[in-house]
């Protein structure tokens, strides 16, 4: 049984009976999830739960093999993209660790991107001139200092510099599924505003985000449409953002026992 | 090899440096050329030289001129002196008026001067002293010799540019006086490729008090030249010296670099770089000596090596007893693109004194894959992503380069090597 958000012709990500291992050991036991377009969702859960594995799968992380299940998107099959494809068509994974390339610039890596990502859409490639000015623009949006533009990517950047540096990331290249992955993680109280402020800008209409989370936190800033548990691989309970502060009140412990007991009944019923 | 003889006639200089030549000969007569059962040639088998060029390896470079097309590099101005197939090219040259500066031809054709006697004299007990290096003094042509007079700063790099497909023994001497400035870059390309032969180049630098070289040494030989290279370097009271040395041609390429620290305050700076594919080997010995206090002494290295290319890097340090306050740090990486390439990399440092700072690294790996899915996922190919981080790890050790054109001429050069690395224009840009 699945909780449907939404139904619909204008789903954006379509996730259903996901199931996935890392190493041979089962992580994702059957996830089902519906995103339709300009929603926000949260996904939360104790660690271990699969939440980072749910994330970089829909990313097309090696190391992650899907044993069962679909995912869709735009009506295609997510799964069978590579993952740079994935980018081109509009997915983006805002990381829980930012690598650090020493020596890739990150201006000529967002160029590269953006304009693969123009190519394969059939639009013209932006030049120099016009991909700066775009950068500028939307540096300004998280407060990213324009020296970060020109240095290495991640390189040398304080925890929540990465962390800007993927909101700002994720601004430039203008997904239409971005994902972010505990990015509220290591961020001090100034930090989580200004990335919170660059998300709450990118939000509209056709732009869906998924929020990966342990805390309520991040929620105080992000408002989101909807909440998931996610626990021992699996979708326990969804609902609103009332769901993320009786979270932040009780823990999870409720929502395991809940499911436990509704699978104990379903099992009696069959 | 001890049936090797002098053909004087072919050879410049007087009785006087014939001499010498001849006690060169005798020396080699002794050593011979280096053996695997050496240690310091032990993942360099040199029998692939001797096996394609046989005897003629020894012989000396023929003297007849010939015109092959000088291309600069683009955006140097520099002074430029030629040397084709190991002989002095005055119509290709274009001199600089305010330093000494002679062809070692015509040096020892006069044979009276000290310097050109002192150029050919060997020391035996030299570091990494071999076979090649007695051949070198036996069998010298030419070369370049420039003395760069007292507070003199040289205001164009000197340009050397060897044009080799055929066996050449060159010596170049380069001296700079107390707080001299200059730049100097050896650069050795071959013709089309179809001949084959040996570069044998030994450069011998010394710098006094406080002078200053920046010393480029670009090898691009033809794919199936063979080079041997060193290059010795003695330092007086403060001196600075950098070298940039990148390995790129060439079927077997080794240079032995050694540096001698020999007085206070002095400082050297060792970036090499190797880029290799094919079947090509490349090997740097590098020896620095902290002969005294307070020198200083940074060294790295980076390999990138694709198909059955075989890279050797040996970084020999030695702190004397009296070289107190010694700073010292050396790093070592290799990114290895194919499964058949292989390194073989040795930092070995001796310190005979408690008082200083040495600080040595080794790293041997493929790219990174968490640092190629970051990229992907940002809408980078797998090509442009691989393509992105090799040149990364590489250009590590250019943009030590203060020269940029130079720069710029290597950074392309080496990646239109490697496969998938042909389009580096937006990269480059």
């Amino acid at each position: 049984m699945s909780f449907v958000v939404k139904k619909g012709f204008d789903d954006m990500l379509k996730i259903e009976n996901l199931h996935a291992s890392v190493a041979g050991k089962e992580i994702l036991k059957g996830i089902n999830l519906t995103i339709g377009a300009g929603e926000v969702h949260a996904i939360m859960g104790p660690n271990g739960s699969g939440k980072s594995t749910l994330s970089n799968v829909i990313a097309g992380r090696d190391g992650y093999e899907v044993t069962a299940g679909s995912v869709t998107y735009h009506g295609k099959d997510l799964l069978a993209m590579k993952p740079e494809e994935r980018a081109w068509e509009g997915v983006f994974l805002a990381f829980q660790y930012p690598v650090e390339i020493p020596g890739v610039n990150n201006t000529y890596m967002l160029k590269a991107g953006v304009n693969a990502k123009r190519k394969h859409q059939g639009e013209q490639e932006l030049d120099a001139m016009e991909f700066m000015q775009l950068i500028r623009k939307k540096a300004k949006l998280v407060e990213l200092d324009q020296s970060f533009l020109s240095r290495g990517v991640n390189e040398g950047f304080s925890g929540g510099e990465k962390k800007r540096n993927e909101i700002f990331q994720m601004a430039v290249l203008e997904p239409s599924l971005a994902l972010l992955d505990e990015t509220d993680s290591g961020l001090d109280i100034d930090a989580l505003r200004v990335v919170a402020q660059g998300v709450n800008a990118l939000r509209n209409a056709e732009r869906s985000i998924v929020m990966v989370t342990h805390y309520q936190r991040l929620l105080d800033y992000i408002e989101p449409d909807f909440v998931h548990v996610l626990a021992d691989g699996k979708i326990l309970k969804s609902g609103d953002k009332n769901l993320a502060l009786e979270l932040e009140e009780r823990g999870y412990d409720w929502v395991k026992d809940e499911a436990a007991i509704a699978a104990s009944d379903q099992g009696q019923a069959a | 090899m001890s049936g090797l003889t002098l053909d004087r006639t072919a050879l410049p200089g007087g009785t006087g440096v014939q001499a010498l030549r001849q006690q060169a000969v005798d020396i080699f007569s002794r050593t011979g050329l280096p053996g695997r059962r050496d240690e310091d040639w032990k993942y360099t088998d040199i029998s692939r030289i001797t096996a394609t060029l046989g005897e003629t390896w020894w012989q000396p470079a023929p003297t007849e001129t010939a015109e092959p097309e000088i291309s600069d590099i683009e955006g140097l101005d520099a002074y430029r002196i030629v040397f084709v197939r190991g002989a002095f090219q005055l119509e290709a040259s274009n001199l600089p008026d305010s330093i000494q500066l002679k062809p070692l031809s015509a040096l020892l054709a006069e044979d009276v001067d000290a310097t050109s006697h002192g150029l050919l004299k060997l020391d035996e007990s030299a570091p990494l002293f071999n076979g090649f290096l007695a051949a070198n003094s036996a069998l010298a042509s030419d070369g370049l010799c420039a003395c760069i007079g007292e507070n003199t700063k040289l205001d164009k790099p000197l340009y050397v540019l060897h044009i080799g497909n055929s066996t050449a023994h060159l010596l170049n001497g380069i001296m700079l006086g107390q707080g001299a400035e200059a730049t100097l870059i050896e650069h050795f390309v071959g013709g089309d490729g179809s001949a084959a032969g040996l570069s044998n180049i030994a450069t011998y630098i010394r710098l006094q008090d406080h002078a200053s070289l920046s010393h480029y040494r670009l090898q691009m030989e033809s794919a199936k030249q063979f080079h041997i290279g060193r290059v010795d370097v003695q330092q007086a009271r403060n001196s600075r010296y950098t070298l940039h040395a990148v390995e790129l041609g060439g079927s077997l390429s080794r240079a032995d670099i050694v540096v001698k620290l020999a007085e206070a305050g002095a400082s050297c700076e060792l970036n090499g770089l190797f880029v290799a594919a094919g079947r090509q080997h490349i090997d740097h010995h590098t020896r620095i000596d902290h002969a005294a206090p307070h020198c200083s002494s940074r060294e790295q290295y980076r390999t990138v090596l694709d198909g059955r290319a075989h890279g050797v890097f040996n970084g020999k340090i030695v702190v004397a007893e009296g070289a107190v306050k010694t700073d010292s740090a050396q790093s070592n990486g290799n990114l290895l693109l194919s499964k058949q390439a292989e390194i073989d990399t040795k930092p070995e440092l001796e310190i005979y004194n408690d008082d200083v700072k040495c600080a040595h690294g080794v790293t041997v790996g493929q790219l990174d894959e968490t640092q190629l899915f970051y990229l992907k996922s940002r809408g980078l190919s797998e090509t442009e992503a691989r393509q992105l981080l090799t040149f990364a790890f590489a250009d590590e050790i250019l943009v030590a380069m203060g020269h940029n054109a130079i720069r710029r001429f290597i950074e392309k050069a080496a990646f239109a090597k490697l496969p998938n690395m042909a389009d580096l224009d937006g990269l480059l840009g």
